[in-house]
């Protein structure tokens, strides 16, 4: 099994990017109809059924709606921002997907491909550093529509951006710590290699990733910039038609490329569990799917039928990320503003970093100690366990998320000594907790 | 019915959890999910069943001749909280006295039935009848013609099964 | 000094004169003993039986409507037996009453209804089969429904008491007994017969004019005048969707008491009239502003509608230039207009120097007087206000049919003032002599084309003001109808103008001012206050001498 030629790795780019592209996007389409279906099977209804058999032809109707609508402008909005807006949101939305694995390599007799568009050494970078720039597209659809509540929605789409990029980042230094590495695919690899999903022994990053990941995509209960009770539709409130379907087709993309991630980060992404035969990394050249006894590397048998079993379980894996998405979406209430900040800035910040330090010391004294393979695994997973736990049980306790209004706090003691300075203020019942943002 | 009450308490502070009450409504909301038994009802095809109480667009009821049955007596017009019956009485070739306009106004009428309620001679009916779209608004003002010949069933004004609305 | 009784009615004292009856009395105190047969333009027969109390000492129920009242004598007219005889009585009534309320025009002011509803059993026990009478033709403007009558007998009496012309009798007995008339011809030609209609306490005689037209309870009862000749019937117009409907008489013992003639009741349509003039405009063949020295296209592009102020206002300017040249001023005034138009029309005159107002007035030969009641009679004069038109020192003009009289001012060439005559028996070029031509009135005139100034006035149903009757009684009418479009009453509009060719700024604001300045102005009104005339008017200061009186 050798490397593609230049050529043919240029052809079979061009190929992997038009498909990935058009699949992706077919996916968003669809990932619309899901989503109607999910809220209607949720709410004990049948969601959309008219269109086609099953309504499996709603996208294509709300697509050609779409186009078929008028589109608007604001008088007094800012015509070059608010064109280049949606374009903005939906670009880096499309384009982060490039990175993930998304099947074991497939030879070919030109070579053997890798089922990932771009395979670039700095993978996770590269997603984190696009997805920031998503909220661009966001603020600045809110700022140039002119409008206050579409410029509400702007703001707070970049504040709660900005706050769970800390959160998504430091979730995923304990990946970066087990896997050694930033390269997508060698996640995928470290993962096989190590016989376990990260979920396990990285639990309580998996939850802070999932978390951050929500807010990243705007999705309930972090759909603040949106917030339909409060601010119309947010940050596209006064956009129509084809731009308006572009900011939803960048939301959709988003929470498909989460999902991705996802599962690549902490599901194994396409490995197939409890089967080795999947087991493909290029090594220093080669397609290898393990070293031996020797620490030699051995020669993995790429095969059309493993490329799809494991396309599949990756579909399978990225599928239930996306339902949870939706689920979570019809269950959960959205939060209030200042909740979204104690959790970001008060809550997870300092958990992910004690977990950071914690999962850092597990392995350097794993390693010390000599410990690898599965128990090393199972020594991580007892600790994240615990982590867990601790986060579940002890700290979620009215701390994560507190309610709206708090008990009245007991009337202040009437100190003999008269109030002036180094006396405590105590903070009247009903104010927001001092240091809320 | 008789009304059930509830009584919620506010949890004592520190005693709440955030993330296992969302998985306990993520539960919830799976369970519905996955729940066969769905409420959707495929309205065109399947009609939809109205209460014996509903109140729809109005009938006219006619005599076996052909007559309507209203007198022209003008209690609906004096009832009529929304003031959307136009009636002006005449005497037909007979000596009976008869509408010789009688007109609702669809789009004014509230559908409360006390036309219907005040009517001697049961004659005006409000109707189980609900699917009322025409391309102007001028068709909504319903004729003596038009009342006459609505063919839906007037409505109960209560319900056999529970008459005092228990 | 009358000689009093007090007695006690309902645990209440009353003191009364002497004669009264105790249902008059207890009427007084505000106390309505149910009655059918009684009513008090007619005798008292006593023969409904509704009006029985528990007078005190009495072995049985007394007709209260016959009965005098005595010192100290003590009524109940809510006491068990009293109320339980009503009942009885009620039940009997509606042995026969078909009960046909929602086709029944009397559905909503009928005695039988209330007091049903009030006191009546809530279903009769009667098992047998109703008698069914079905309808009568009575003649003239009279239904009869046999069925609903209670025999009051209120219309007999009434034929025989009042009109003096016995039509109407009791035919049968008993169950059977009906109200007939002698002769096929019923009522017809009975120039009163149509007070049977309003004094019947039930449904059984109905207008023919008004059947089926409206329900009592939509009706606006609006106090009026009868415009119809210059008796000054006290009436109400009776108004539904801005159109009246019907005239009923209005109680007045010094003009009408209960009573008015068929001639008036039947005479409303014209208050109806559509066909308006909506807006104040120059005339068709003239501009009001350019007056021959402005250029021809303005000229004939302008009969179009203008605001009051711009009319007004050029109206104004045509008049002070008028003045200033000696323009003579004739003006014809209308009998149907108030004291308040004819005195603003006789001021407005005689502000431009003064001239002759000559107005047009119906008249008929014959007078129908109410032998029951002498005073009522339908007069000569078929106008409402002719005497105030005289007091006003303009002279009547033309024929009886209020045509023809104003040749002289065919040719006529000053300012010509027209308020309130049609003019239409006069030639479309009426008046095109004239220098300054207005028009004041209700309708558009045949003479489009020779007016200089079309202004919209209301009619008297739309509007408040004064009558004054033959006799010179004041009486005051209130509005009832809508006006159409920018229509005003014509006092306004001529002191407005008289203000503005005057350069004087007072101009009554209501029709309480321009009254109080005709009464001002005019020795005959003088001491009397609008406000004062009330629903009975006042006399002025040389009232005719009636010849009972």
């Amino acid at each position: 099994m050798h490397e593609l030629s230049p050529m043919a790795f240029a052809i079979s780019s061009s190929i992997k990017v038009f498909l990935v592209f058009s699949v992706s996007l077919a996916v968003v389409a669809f990932m619309t109809l899901t989503e109607r279906k999910v809220a209607g099977f949720i709410q004990d209804r049948l969601g959309p059924n008219r269109v086609g058999p099953f309504g499996l032809l709603q996208p294509v109707a709300d697509g050609i709606k779409n186009f078929l609508k008028e589109e608007t402008m604001p008088a007094t909005a800012n015509r070059p921002f608010f064109i280049m807006a949606p374009m903005l949101a939906i670009i880096p939305a499309v384009v982060t997907f490039a990175v993930i694995p998304f099947a074991a390599p497939l030879p070919t007799p030109w070579g053997v491909v890798g089922m990932v568009v771009a395979d670039i050494p700095i993978g996770i970078l590269y997603v984190l550093a696009l997805s920031s720039l998503g909220v661009y597209g966001l603020f600045l659809a809110g700022w140039a529509s002119n409008n206050k509540y579409a410029l509400l929605g702007g703001v707070r789409s970049s504040s709660q951006m900005v706050s769970y990029e800390v959160a998504l980042g430091l979730s995923l230094i304990p990946v970066f710590m087990l896997a050694g590495n930033v390269t997508l695919t060698e996640i995928v690899w470290q993962q096989q290699l190590l016989g376990m999903w990260y979920l396990f022994p990285l639990s309580l990053a998996f939850i802070f990733f999932v978390i951050s990941a929500f807010a990243e995509t705007n999705r309930l209960p972090f759909d603040l910039p949106e917030a339909e009770s409060e601010l119309v539709t947010g940050y596209h409130t006064e956009y129509s038609a084809m731009k308006f379907s572009m900011f939803m087709i960048a939301e959709f993309s988003h929470i498909l490329t989460a999902s991705a991630l996802m599962a690549t980060l902490f599901l194994g992404g396409w490995s197939i569990p409890f089967w080795s035969g999947d087991h493909m990394f290029w090594y220093q050249g080669m397609l290898i799917s393990g070293f031996g006894a020797d620490g030699a590397p051995v020669a993995a048998a790429p095969a059309l039928w493993i490329t799809l079993l494991t396309l599949l379980s990756f579909i399978v894996k990225t599928l239930f990320f996306i339902l949870v998405f939706m689920w979570v979406r019809w269950t959960l209430p959205r939060f209030r503003y200042d909740q979204v900040m104690h959790l970001g800035w008060k809550v997870m910040l300092p958990i992910a970093l004690a977990y950071v330090m914690i999962i850092a010391a597990t392995i350097l004294v794993l390693d010390q100690v000599g410990i690898e393979g599965f128990l090393f695994g199972a020594v991580l997973t007892l600790v994240s366990l615990l982590c867990t736990g601790i986060f579940v049980f002890a700290v979620d306790r009215d701390r994560i998320i507190s309610g709206s209004t708090r008990e009245p706090a007991p009337p202040a003691p009437r100190s003999p000594v008269p109030s002036g300075a180094g006396v405590r203020r105590v903070l009247p019942a009903g104010s927001p907790a001092s240091g809320d943002l | 019915m008789p009304a059930t009450v509830k009584v919620l308490r506010r949890p004592a502070p520190g005693q709440t959890s955030y993330l296992r009450s969302a998985l306990k409504g993520m539960g919830l909301t799976f369970k519905h999910m996955i729940n066969p038994d769905k409420v959707t009802l495929q309205y065109p095809e399947e009609p939809l069943e109205l209460s014996p109480r509903w109140r729809g667009t109005h009938v006219m009821e006619v005599h076996a001749d052909g007559r309507p049955k209203c007198v022209a007596c003008g209690l609906c017009p004096t009832v009529c909280p929304a003031n959307c019956i136009r009636l002006v009485g005449g005497e037909d070739d007979m000596g009976n006295r008869y509408p010789i306009v009688y007109e609702i106004d669809e789009f004014r009428c509230i559908f409360c039935g006390m036309c219907q309620e005040v009517c001697p001679v049961e004659a005006i009916h409000v109707g189980q009848h609900f699917e009322n779209a025409e391309y102007t608004r001028e068709r909504f003002v319903y004729d003596l013609d038009r009342l006459m010949q609505q063919d839906h069933p007037s409505t109960l004004l209560w319900d056999p099964s529970d008459p005092r609305s228990e | 000094m009358v000689e009093t009784v007090t007695l006690t009615i309902d645990g209440l004292e009353v003191t009364v004169p002497k004669g009264t009856t105790i249902l008059q009395a207890a009427e007084a105190m505000g106390n309505r003993i149910p009655h059918y047969c009684y009513h008090p333009g007619l005798s008292a027969p006593a023969q409904c039986r509704l009006c029985l109390v528990e007078v005190e000492g009495a072995p049985k129920l007394q007709a209260s409507c016959v009965t005098t009242v005595t010192p100290g004598q003590v009524v109940h007219t809510q006491s068990e037996s009293a109320k339980t005889q009503r009942r009885g009585v009620l039940e009997f009534y509606l042995k026969n009453h078909p009960l046909d309320c929602p086709i029944c025009d009397q559905s909503g002011e009928c005695k039988l209804q209330d007091y049903v509803h009030e006191e009546g059993r809530p279903k009769g026990r009667s098992r047998e089969p109703k008698r069914v009478l079905g309808r009568d033709d009575f003649g003239g403007d009279v239904l009869f429904y046999g069925d609903r009558c209670v025999m009051c007998t209120r219309c007999v009496r009434f034929m025989n008491e009042q009109a003096q012309d016995p039509r109407l009798t009791v035919v049968e007995r008993g169950n059977r007994s009906v109200i007939d008339t002698f002769f096929e011809e019923g009522v017809e030609g009975s120039p009163y017969a149509g007070n049977i209609v309003d004094i019947c306490p039930v449904g059984a005689l109905v207008s023919k004019d008004f059947l089926h037209k409206a329900r009592a309870w939509d009706l606006d009862r609006i106090p009026s005048i009868c415009p119809n000749c210059s008796q000054g019937c006290n009436i109400e117009l009776h108004v539904r969707d801005n159109l009246v409907q019907r005239l009923k008489p209005r109680d007045n013992p010094d003009v009408n008491q209960h009573w008015m003639c068929d001639y008036g009741r039947h005479r409303y349509e014209w208050m109806n009239r559509s066909g308006r003039l909506l807006l104040p405009k120059p005339g068709e063949g003239r501009h009001a502003g350019g007056n021959g020295a402005g250029d021809i296209a303005l000229a004939q592009s302008l009969p179009e509608a203008g605001s009051w102020e711009s009319v007004l206002g050029d109206l104004a300017d045509l008049l002070v230039d008028a003045r200033a040249e000696g323009a003579e001023v004739r003006a014809v005034a209308s009998p149907f207009a108030s004291n308040e138009d004819l005195g603003a029309l006789r001021r407005f005159v005689d502000a431009l120097g003064g001239g002759r107002i000559v107005f047009r007035s119906p008249r008929t030969d014959e007078e129908l007087p109410l032998p029951g009641f002498p005073k009522l009679v339908r007069r000569r004069d078929l106008a409402p206000n002719v005497r105030g038109a005289e007091l006003l020192q303009m002279s009547r003009v033309g024929s009886d049919d209020a045509t023809g009289g104003l040749d002289d001012l065919v040719g006529f060439e000053g300012i010509l003032v027209v308020m309130g005559d049609d003019l239409d028996d006069m030639a479309p070029d009426f008046g095109a002599a004239a220098r300054v031509f207005a028009f004041l009135g209700p309708q558009v005139p045949r003479q489009l084309q020779a007016v200089t100034c079309l202004l919209p006035t209301v009619t008297h149903a739309e509007t408040e003001g004064t009558f004054t009757n033959f006799e010179g009684r004041v009486q005051r009418f209130w509005p009832g109808l809508h006006t159409h479009g920018e229509a005003r009453p014509a006092w306004q509009v001529l002191d407005l103008v008289a203000a503005a060719v005057l350069g004087d700024g007072t101009v009554p604001e209501s029709a309480a001012e321009a009254f109080q300045r005709l009464a001002d102005d005019h020795a005959v009104f003088q001491g009397l206050r609008y406000e004062e005339l009330g629903t009975r008017g006042a006399l002025v200061n040389d009232p005719v001498p009636l010849p009972g009186a």
